[in-house]
């Protein structure tokens, strides 16, 4: 499976204009290249894929870059987020392994460690730059692999340094990302094997982690803007993970609602949707309200654009914390508290149901939220292995086993005993699943020898 | 051990050879056992030409589109039949949001034969299952029609040949013509019906005569069982799509329907109210039963006629009225679910149940009184509003199936069709979003949309705020008015 990697390649227009120093474009260039490039890393992780009902390991390719003399080098989390081993090629050609340290699918960022105790030569760090100041129109460099294709550089422009998208685009591994941040465009040529590679400015410091790419169009990619990898680099160093906070809230822009609500132009953050069973719903939040202010602060979304900056607001509160909320419902203030929770993992943990055909995973409050289920009991199917026993019993990827042989599961723990105490044990096992709104029973026949044939 | 094989298949083949000439002389011999002569006579004293306009809508776009086909008359007062499968297009799970197809008559004229009388027409409604349409003639002081009259039929047997007249192209004179087609089966399950081949979709309810020209039905398509999914209660399986099996629609069942015509939209089936499964011999031998088939309960709704009568979450239903329900694969689900809706609101139906406990197996029985089954996305109550273009429905039992919401505290009102270039697309609004407010009202019904709507249109506002729920999360959509 080819993952959708994206890339940064620039191709435009050297000789433009000039600095007021007296180095030409070229030489600009070529001093940032000699800064980034010797920090390049060629990715080749072997990941682990479960959606086909079994446990699949695939050798991918990505870029990735060293950020710490210590060897640690960033990437997206969909290139390493699920790697069983990783094998990096460094610029020099040299080749050494890597360790997985954390991820973060919100962002889809993640940190290996490169293992230098055989590597026979110095590596070089990266310079991590301040997106917050990049212009739209400034040139820049894209360093990775393209196609595999390692050590490439190519050159452009910042397209647009504020593009937004919705955050119900999935990794993958299934996990809603984009949430938290915006996206540096650049008219690179984008292609899978570039997604992990820095986005390099003419100083020569990273400004974003090419992650995205537009399939069929020409020269559309975007990057992470690099102060939002900061953020996740660093937690994942101290931490392990980041942390967020979670009060189950959905915004939207407030742009031409502004008199319906009776609020004025860049004031507040309309409360679109509120997650069930959540801190908002727990307090005095209703869908409709438009929160003015977060703890005394003014706060405001007027576009889209300004979504993932509030929504870090909120985020980026240690979980647990109470925060003040100040909201304007029919003209009136309200001020209350709400105490946040961690947001917690997207998706559960991976499980290959080997003797019955099929994977699970643990079920998050998240994947509850996400797909309508009663509460987070029970297991999530991924995959349904063909031809196996849960396929030929109707088991589909997407239902919920809440049930084993009339016994209720709590959670993928629980689970994988009763896997245990009943595999090789019993030749019907019948699963009680949800799928949508829907009850259903699955026997899983596990006596059927494999048929065997010959040419006899 | 080939040759003998060789030499078995050689004499198949002369077999078959020498049967060939059999076929076109015996087929010919029948056909000149009708007497078409007199059939025809028959036929035109009762046979209309009918011309219908219909609307048809898929969501987003709508057409008229205009039929012909024949009718005929079944009853002095002027009960017409037609092939209605063009109409009422309503499974509930196919007619779901932006898949949405309806079908309404716009207008009915039917003209004799001969040219020289033309009458109006109402539509009735058609049966979901045979696919036949009704419709009366209404402009009329005329009170003494010509119509057919069905005979009990002798039982037919595989081998009998029937005949029929079907209408031609307009640009065709004469009007009609005949045809012949043999039984080719008896059809027992799902339910008795003598298959007829020779025939095709053209031909469909035209009357079906033996060779005495006596009228023994209409040629109609076996009935697909799985329409009656309908009935709600989760009772849902998809239709299978196999080619359609032609055949005699008798005397009883066309009786039963003249008597009592189905009308569009009222709703006569009967409804338990749980979700179900087919008891499979897999399932049946994890809880060590032996049956023929049956069907497990793996939902009561609450307050259904299945709850109220007790049934409970994990029952094995597997005698209805005594009778043993041969249900063991999903395929056969349908002869349970049209059992259940054809028994109609408010039967009493006796369940035999088995519950597996945790060491025995229990068995009981429980006395149901059956429901109105809910009504179908396409049958609820609609409003259009012809400023924003577009229209909604009120939400139907099997809309909280599918979007897998609360029925209980969940409302609103469904958009089901929305005119491209409108102002409600341009300003946002989806097939299948549920409006749960409009400006400050909340909406329940369309009857609120309507109010709600009205009044706000009524000061000539600049724009309309709507708050709906989609894709399982709400938000506020602005549409402009201008």
């Amino acid at each position: 499976m080819k993952r959708i990697l994206l890339v940064i390649l620039a191709l435009a227009t050297f000789g433009a204009v000039g600095r007021a120093h007296s180095q030409t474009t070229q030489e600009l260039i070529y001093r940032a290249r000699d800064k980034v490039y010797p920090a390049l890393v060629h990715i080749q992780p072997v990941v682990k894929d479960y959606n086909t009902g079994e446990l699949k390991k695939q050798a991918v390719v990505g870029s990735g870059v060293i950020f710490h003399p210590d060897g640690y080098v960033v990437t997206n989390y969909h290139v390493a987020g699920k790697a069983a081993r990783i094998i990096c090629t460094l610029w020099d050609k040299e080749q050494v392994q890597a360790e997985y340290i954390g991820g973060d699918p919100p962002t889809d960022i993640a940190v290996i460690k490169l293992d230098l105790s055989n590597h026979p030569g110095e590596i070089a760090v990266a310079e991590f730059g301040n997106s917050a100041a990049v212009q739209t129109g400034e040139q820049v460099l894209a360093m990775g692999s393209p196609l595999s294709l390692s050590r490439s550089v190519s050159a452009g422009v910042v397209s647009t340094k504020d593009r937004y998208f919705s955050s119900d685009v999935r990794l993958p591994t299934g996990e809603r990302t984009g949430r938290y941040n915006l996206w540096i465009q650049t008219d690179a040529a984008i292609n899978p094997g570039n997604s992990g590679g820095p986005l390099v400015d003419l100083q020569g410091n990273v400004i974003g982690i090419n992650s995205r790419a537009t399939l069929f169009a020409n020269n559309i990619g975007f990057a992470i803007p690099i102060n939002i990898v900061k953020q996740v680099t660093d937690a994942i160093l101290t931490d392990g993970e980041v942390q967020r906070s979670w009060i189950g809230v959905h915004c939207q822009a407030l742009q031409e609602l502004e008199d319906f609500f009776g609020t004025g132009r860049n004031r507040g953050v309309l409360v679109s949707s509120i997650d069930p069973n959540s801190p908002a719903e727990e307090s005095f939040m209703k869908a409709g309200d438009i929160i003015l202010a977060i703890d005394d602060e003014p706060v405001s979304a007027r576009f889209l654009e300004e979504l993932p900056a509030f929504y870090n607001r909120i985020a980026s509160q240690p979980p647990g914390s109470d925060i003040r909320l100040t909201v304007l419902r029919d003209e009136e203030e309200y001020s209350f508290t709400v105490t946040t929770r961690e947001l917690g993992d997207l998706q559960g943990e991976d499980f290959e149901v080997t003797g019955w055909g099929f994977t699970v995973k643990g079920i998050t409050r998240q994947m509850q939220i996400d797909n309508q289920l009663r509460d987070s009991s029970g297991v999530f199917v991924t995959g349904v292995k063909r031809v196996g026993p849960a396929d030929v019993g109707g088991l589909r990827s997407g239902d919920v086993i809440s049930q084993v042989n009339k016994v209720p599961v709590t959670d993928l723990a629980d689970f994988i005993l009763r896997y245990n105490e009943l595999a090789d044990t019993q030749e019907k096992i019948l699963l009680t699943t949800r799928r949508g709104g829907a009850t259903r029973l699955v026997v899983l026949s596990l006596d059927t020898e494999e048929e065997v044939r010959t040419d006899g | 051990m080939v040759k003998p094989v060789r030499y078995y298949l050689l004499l198949s083949a002369l077999a078959i050879l020498l049967s060939l000439p059999v076929g076109p002389r015996t087929a010919a011999a029948i056909a000149q056992d009708f007497d078409f002569g007199r059939l025809e006579q028959e036929i035109e004293k009762y046979t209309l030409v009918m011309e219908m306009k219909i609307e048809l809508s898929f969501g987003m776009q709508s057409t008229e589109q205009e039929l012909r086909m024949m009718a005929t008359v079944v009853s002095e007062d002027g009960l017409v039949i037609f092939d209605g499968s063009m109409l009422e297009l309503s499974d509930p799970f196919s007619s779901f949001s932006s898949f949405s197809v309806k079908s309404t008559p716009t207008r009915l004229e039917f003209t004799t034969l001969d040219g020289e009388q033309t009458y109006e027409g109402e539509y009735i409604g058609t049966d979901r299952y045979t696919r036949i349409g009704f419709a009366r003639i209404v402009d009329t002081a005329d009170t003494d029609f010509d119509y057919v009259e069905f005979s009990e039929p002798d039982r037919l047997s595989v081998g009998d040949w029937v005949a029929l007249y079907f209408l031609l192209p307009e640009y065709v004179s004469p009007r009609l013509a005949a045809d012949i087609g043999m039984v080719s089966t008896m059809v027992e399950i799902p339910e008795e019906f003598p298959m007829i081949v020779g025939f095709g979709p053209h031909e469909m309810t035209s009357v079906l005569f033996d060779q005495n020209l006596r009228p023994l039905g209409v040629l109609g398509v076996l009935p697909d069982p799985s329409a009656s999914s309908a009935d709600g209660g989760g009772m849902h399986s998809m239709g299978n799509n196999d080619f359609p099996m032609l055949g005699l629609i008798g005397a009883d069942k066309i009786g039963e329907l003249i008597a009592d015509p189905p009308v569009k939209g009222q709703i006569v089936r009967g409804w338990l109210g749980i979700t179900l499964q087919a008891l499979t011999s897999d399932i049946q031998e994890f809880f060590g039963l032996e049956a023929d088939g049956g069907i497990i309960v793996n939902e009561v709704m609450s307050d259904s006629p299945a709850d109220k009568a007790g049934l409970k979450v994990g029952d094995l239903i597997v005698q209805v009225n005594g009778q043993p329900i041969e249900v063991d694969t999903e395929e056969k689900l349908p002869v349970f679910q049209r059992m259940i809706a054809e028994m109609g609101p408010d039967a009493p139906v006796e369940f035999t149940i088995v519950r597996p406990g945790e060491e025995a197996v229990d068995t009981t029985t429980v006395t149901a009184v059956l429901g109105k089954a809910p009504i179908a996305a396409t049958d609820a109550e609609e409003y259009e509003n012809d400023k924003l273009e577009f229209k909604v429905r009120d939400l139907v039992f099997t809309d909280y199936m599918l979007y897998n919401v609360d029925a209980e505290t969940f409302t609103g009102v469904v958009v089901s069709e929305l005119e491209p270039g409108g102002l409600a697309t341009i300003g946002g609004l989806r097939i299948g979003d549920v409006i749960q407010r409009i400006g400050p009202y909340e909406i329940s019904t369309v009857g609120d949309a309507e109010e709600a709507l009205e009044t706000l249109l009524a000061d000539d506002p600049t724009e309309i705020v709507f708050f709906i729920w989609r894709n399982n999360k709400t938000m506020f959509v602005n549409v402009k008015t201008e």
